[in-house]
């Protein structure tokens, strides 16, 4: 048994080697040993193997650049949504601005000739100081009053190119003159470096109803009549002989954001 | 012996040659004369090695006959393996037994030469008639010698000059 398989393995051997040495005595068409037909043919299988290998790394070192360009892309792409988002918050932030800067010129007519717009930058309602902006390089006089879209500010006490700066009702110096919207009481609006107002003088005997509105009187000298101020949160009796009477500003000064500067009002003016 | 047998071997692929002669009738040259070597090594040697000398009568086939060698080597020792498998069972040497041999012999090498030429487009057309005149008349030549050689014309040849001289 061991003898027939050696046998058959060497005939099969031999084999190959006649029928090799047979192609190499046969001649294709082309001129050349069938032999080396046969050789390309094997070859061929493994040189395409070659190429193939060669061109899946060429592949994948184009699939790794174009990745890494992907993710340099994909990292760029996502700072300009950043950048675009804060864009749409400004200008989101500048449309509400412009949608309240038009309702206040519509609320002011009066105080339109002389006016300037600005937009509020900074506050500090704690110390009771708002930093407002104009577009244009103006000289605002000093206080000068400014008004929200609901009602008054405070006044301006510095002004520099285009920055100004404003002392709130809040301020824990500020006083406005006020009355009731009929002008029956009067009293004087103190600001208390909190988040509401004082109102003092006010006579034990006057009407006052909790929230009511106080308008600006004139009688500071400063502020221009007729002006919401503020909103009467409490009335109490005290020892004193005049009314205890709490109120917050009419105007939001969390959340304002377009003011209007009356730069050209004066006293003497006669607050029309 | 072994001059004597190589000669006998030349000559007989001679002889095939001279069959297919141009002139003589084609039967001739369908007649594989050398299978007789592979069937009588078959039959009667009992030495191992003569599929290898198969090879060197294929390959002397190759030259004598082909117009490439190599394929012929294959087809002959293709034969003789087949041959002394089949010896392995058959246990007749007549000259019934040679003549059967010869059939098979004649067989396996036209059909693997001409698979081994397949390769190269060399191969010929092959016919059953072709193949069946070629496995039969070199049948009988095997038988033939088969029969000549049971007649052992040497002892007979030397009987009769005794007879004669007494």
């Amino acid at each position: 048994m061991r003898y027939s398989t050696a046998l058959v393995f060497r005939t099969l051997v031999l084999w190959t080697v006649l029928e090799i040495l047979a192609a190499w005595q046969v001649r294709s068409p082309a001129g050349t040993p069938v032999l080396f037909s046969w050789m390309r043919s094997v070859a061929g299988p493994v040189i395409s193997t070659v190429e193939w290998a060669g061109a899946l790394s060429g592949d994948i070192g184009v699939g790794l650049s174009d990745f890494e360009r992907v993710l340099a892309d994909n990292q760029k792409m996502r700072l300009q949504l950043e950048e675009l988002r804060a864009r749409h918050m400004l200008l989101q932030e500048d449309l509400g601005a412009l949608r309240e800067a038009s309702v206040l010129v519509e609320t002011s007519a009066n105080f339109q000739t002389g006016s300037v717009v600005a937009r509020c930058t900074y506050r500090d309602l704690g110390a009771g100081t708002m930093e407002v902006r104009t577009a244009d390089k103006i000289l605002i006089p000093r206080d000068a009053p400014v008004v929200g879209a609901e009602g008054l500010l405070g006044r301006v006490v510095r002004s520099e190119g285009r920055r100004h700066w404003l002392q709130l009702l809040t301020h824990a110096a500020a006083a406005v003159a006020v009355q009731t919207v009929d002008g029956d009481v009067q009293g004087l609006a103190l600001g208390t470096g909190g988040s509401h107002l004082t109102i003092a003088y006010v006579p034990r005997q006057a009407n006052l109803e909790r929230g009511g509105v106080l308008m600006t009187s004139g009688g500071d000298g400063i502020f221009p009549p007729g002006i919401p101020t503020a909103r009467i949160v409490r009335v109490r009796e005290s020892d004193d002989p005049f009314l205890e009477v709490r109120a917050i500003s009419s105007a939001d000064l969390r959340a304002t954001r377009s003011v209007l500067i009356l730069s050209r009002w004066a006293a003497k003016d006669g607050g029309d | 012996m072994r001059a004597r047998m190589i000669g006998l071997a030349v000559l007989t692929l001679v002889a095939q040659r001279l069959l297919g002669t141009p002139g003589l009738p084609m039967w001739p040259s369908e007649i594989v004369l050398p299978t007789v070597w592979i069937v009588a090594a078959s039959l009667r040697s009992r030495e191992l090695r003569w599929p290898y000398e198969a090879l060197l009568l294929g390959l002397g086939w190759d030259l004598f006959l082909e117009p490439v060698v190599g394929p012929g080597g294959i087809a002959w020792t293709a034969a003789a393996l087949c041959l002394h498998a089949l010896a392995s069972f058959v246990a007749d040497r007549s000259s019934k037994a040679w003549a059967a041999f010869g059939v098979v012999g004649a067989l396996v090498v036209t059909i693997v030469h001409q698979l081994a030429l397949l390769p190269f487009g060399l191969a010929t057309s092959m016919t059953v008639p072709h193949l069946a005149r070629t496995a039969l008349f070199s049948g009988l030549w095997c038988g033939l010698v088969s029969a000549v050689l049971a007649l052992d014309l040497p002892k007979r040849w030397r009987a009769y000059r005794v007879r004669k001289l007494r």
